[in-house]
């Protein structure tokens, strides 16, 4: 069943086009990476999908809801969660107060004023799940800026999966690892994605292949071609635009 | 006869447009090149005035003052820049704001000090009392000049901006100062030179608003409002938009004196509030 | 070997049992300056709420605490049997109802729009408060009666005596402060905190940010409502002074003064500035020349205040020290 339905997108910013009909299915279950040359509007397209900026045209279908124009908040409560290439954590908590941030929000006590936070055990036990699944445990009361840079990325993604949404959505989250850490955290992401929704959003070759079940191309805004890892490994178009005939 | 009023509230409120100008256009320039909305500047503003008044009544000569205000204002702006801006910049925002405020209200509390919180008169110089006949009606001929001397400067920066390699620079530097540091510019002395060149400006405003206005200690403020007020709807950074903004503001301002009076103090208020329906975008702006 | 628990509330003790002894110790003149400084105390820690912990710079804040001022300063003129826990709620809330309705347009706006933003909100209330003389009585101002409070089985409590005044404005002062220090620790005042550190991440969280932020601001305005209705009552007096640009930025150079890092640098600030005002302005005309400089000192070479110089935990280490 389609999870995520993109319907001709076009989005353009004050006269810019960066998007030109974007047409798109995501199938519930699947691993769907996203590749592309840079400037060619992946990014744009998570923003739009995560409900940052609107598009100019077109819908965007979530489990058959038309979730276009929707508030970034109302769509996080969705069940669309999302990562960042740039590191976007909250710089001056610790690791533990980061995840918890998040939970208290799947909780839905974001309103809360009737209890004090420290003393809600089900949100610090929660927490602490989400930690462990991660494997940061040890670095749990870290201030987050003392954290190496892999394991800032792991906690990336633990905000990421905090919330436990239905779909995930990566953007580039191996960028700035090296060929070992990579190799752990696609190991980690397989494992926390298991029976979820993914998309990625990848410039790695070698994570794009062994993650993806179905790949898409989208090249100068447009999308060059979609189908499963073989298929797009031979697509000529797609070999000359991106792969460099490989 | 009605006309002529019209016509009369009008040059009024171009004349209040175009000295709002004035001490906008130095103003958005900074945000535009430094990011910072620079709330001393109003302060400028006001010492420019209060020069004004020293000079002409303690010197007897007007026009000494159009020179020696914005040249002091000038010097003081380039120092603060250099000694206490650049030193807030490394704070953040906040801390740069707070800086802006503490030199502001510092000004005014020092202008305060020195003069006293009394309104003070300065006389328009002798050359350019009186009236002239306009319109079946009388128009004050210092207004007129305020008018003449405004765009002169305006003619002047524009050229300035417009055909020198400066003035290139700078506009440069608005749009996108990191390509202008890579371009090997030296980015420090260019913000201290427009940094103290809006000083100047804006105190060359308050000289010739001088005989115009009242002087008083809350100059600055009023000023200060109208002046983001301007640069909101005109733009950051953009000195076109601030034109047509300040223009907008004065007419605003000199006809709503006229329609309702005993709202006119309010009148910033709803300019606030009418900027904020018309530019939410503007001021919220999608992270592109 | 004291622990640092047991030291933090051996110092808090201290602390309670001087202020709880203060008239005892200090003479009456003081005590109206203490009274005062715990009233911008509480205004101190309620604009801190949004400086410091939700990244928020009001500059137009007297607005709330004015409004709360002249709200309570017609509750004593034209309802004076009113009880004085109702007029200083109805102050409260004339407060919060102030904030939300500035904050709806306000609260959405980053830094400098939101700090010029509110201090034009501000203008327009000081422009209210000048012209509607049939009210307000204009920049004349109004007199004020102190009320009594009527205390069942103990009869009535006089607030003309500074004692009594002084009392009751540090229960509700203290009420005030313990209201907001528990609002920190709860899940609401976390997200608040969340949204100083990273708003856009906490939005992809699922946090409603405007409604959060307005939330909080609402919830300072009503402290500082309830601040300027003690004002009021402490000065018998209410005029545009409450409500202008002079008492907006007398709390920001308070409260970055004492320290907005902390949760009690605003009371550092306000103690700071009241003891100097009260000691130097007798002396030299240019004392708020002389803040005025002192707070751009602060900013660009002491930004975590004075409270950032007072350090407990060297003279924890220093008491630990002389007991071997």
């Amino acid at each position: 069943m389609t999870l995520l339905r993109l319907q001709e997108i076009f989005k353009d910013f004050s006269g810019l086009q960066v998007l030109f009909g974007i047409s798109l299915d995501v199938t519930e279950g699947e691993r769907h990476a996203i590749i592309g040359p840079n400037g060619a509007g992946k990014s744009t397209l998570f923003n739009l999908i995560t409900g940052l900026y609107k598009p100019s045209s077109g819908n965007i279908f979530f489990s058959d809801k038309d979730i276009t124009g929707w508030p970034v908040h109302r769509i996080a409560r969705t069940g669309i969660s999302r990562s960042f290439q740039v590191i976007n954590i909250f710089p001056e908590m610790t690791l533990f107060e980061n995840v918890r941030n998040a939970i208290v929000s799947k909780v839905n006590r974001r309103f809360n004023w009737g209890s004090l936070l420290n003393r809600s055990e089900d949100i610090q036990e929660e927490s602490d799940r989400i930690i462990e699944l991660i494997g940061l445990t040890d670095v749990r009361d870290s201030p987050v800026s003392e954290l190496s840079y892999g394991k800032q990325r792991q906690l990336e993604l633990a905000l990421t999966l905090a919330r436990d949404p239905v779909l995930i959505m990566l953007d580039e989250p191996t960028a700035g690892l090296d060929s070992e850490e990579t190799r752990a955290f696609v190991q980690l992401i397989k494992q926390v994605t298991e029976k979820k929704t993914l998309v990625v959003v990848e410039h790695d070759m070698d994570v794009v292949f062994d993650l993806a079940d179905r790949i898409t191309v989208i090249n100068y805004g447009k999308v060059l071609a979609t189908g499963s890892p073989d298929e797009i490994r031979e697509n000529e178009e797609v070999k000359e635009a991106y792969l460099g005939g490989k | 006869m009605t006309v002529s009023i019209y016509v009369i509230q009008a040059m009024h409120g171009l004349v209040y447009g175009m000295l709002l100008f004035l001490v906008a256009s130095g103003l958005t320039l900074v945000f535009g090149m430094m990011g910072v909305l620079n709330l001393a500047h109003a302060a400028f503003y006001m010492l420019g005035a209060y020069f004004a008044y020293t000079v002409t009544v303690h010197l007897g000569n007007f026009w000494l003052s159009l020179i020696v205000a914005p040249l002091m204002v000038g010097v003081l702006g380039v120092l603060i820049e250099r000694f206490l801006l650049r030193k807030a910049h490394k704070g953040g925002h906040v801390a740069e704001l707070l800086l802006t405020f503490g030199v502001f209200y510092v000004l005014t509390e020092c202008v305060r000090l020195i003069w006293g919180s009394n309104p003070l008169p300065v006389p328009v110089p002798p050359i350019l009392t009186g009236d002239i006949p306009f319109m079946g009606m009388t128009y004050p001929i210092y207004r007129l000049f305020i008018l003449l001397f405004s765009a002169i400067i305006l003619t002047g920066m524009a050229l300035l901006l417009m055909r020198t390699r400066i003035g290139i620079l700078v506009r440069a530097a608005v749009s996108d100062g990191e390509m202008v540091d890579a371009l090997g510019t030296n980015v420090p002395v260019l913000f201290m030179g427009v940094f103290g060149g809006g000083a100047a400006l804006a105190a060359l405003a308050g000289v010739i608003a001088a005989p115009f206005l009242s002087v008083f200690p809350g100059m600055g403020l009023d000023a200060l409002l109208d002046c983001f007020v301007v640069i909101v709807i005109g733009g950051f950074g953009s000195l076109f938009g601030a034109f047509i903004a300040a223009l907008m503001i004065g007419e605003l301002q000199s006809f709503g004196i006229l329609w309702i009076p005993r709202l006119a103090m309010v009148f910033q208020f709803l300019l606030m509030v009418i900027v904020l329906i018309v530019r939410p975008t503007g001021l919220l702006g999608e992270k592109e | 070997m004291m622990s640092y628990r047991a030291f933090q509330t051996g110092w808090g003790g201290l602390v309670a049992l001087f202020l709880l002894f203060l008239p005892m110790i200090v003479p009456e003149m003081k005590i109206h300056l203490a009274t005062e400084i715990l009233i911008f105390a509480l205004f101190g820690i309620s604009f801190n709420l949004l400086l410091g912990y939700t990244g928020l710079l009001p500059f137009g804040y007297a607005a709330l605490f004015g409004v709360g001022a002249y709200a309570a300063a017609l509750m004593f003129n034209h309802l004076p049997g009113t009880p004085l826990v109702v007029t200083l709620l109805i102050a409260a809330l004339a407060g919060l109802l102030t904030a939300i309705f500035i904050g709806s347009f306000c609260v959405r706006l980053r830094g400098t729009y939101f700090a010029l933003l509110t201090l034009a909100f501000q203008m327009f209330l000081y422009t209210v408060a000048m012209k509607w003389r049939d009210v307000t009585n204009g920049d004349d101002g109004m007199g004020v009666i102190r009320p009594e409070i009527d205390l069942p089985g103990f009869g009535n409590l006089s607030l003309m005596n500074i004692n009594n005044l002084y009392y009751v404005t540090l229960l509700i002062v203290v009420l005030g402060i313990l209201a907001a220090y528990l609002f920190l620790k709860t899940p609401l005042g976390n997200a608040v905190i969340c949204m100083r550190e990273n708003d856009e991440r906490a939005s992809f969280l699922g946090y409603n940010v405007f409604l959060t932020k307005l939330t909080v601001f609402s919830f300072a305005g009503f402290l500082a409502g309830a601040a300027g209705g003690l004002f009021v009552l402490f000065q018998e007096f209410v005029s545009t002074t409450t409500i202008d640009v002079h008492m907006s930025f007398t709390i920001v150079l308070m409260v970055i003064i004492g320290g907005k890092d902390r949760f009690l640098g605003p009371v550092i600030g306000a103690t700071f500035f009241l003891l100097f005002q009260d000691w130097i302005s007798d002396v030299t005309v240019y004392w708020w020349l002389f803040m005025g400089l002192f707070f751009i000192v602060v900013v660009l070479y002491l930004e975590g205040g004075l409270i950032s110089l007072l350090n407990l935990d060297r003279v924890w280490l220093w008491v630990n020290r002389q007991e071997k």
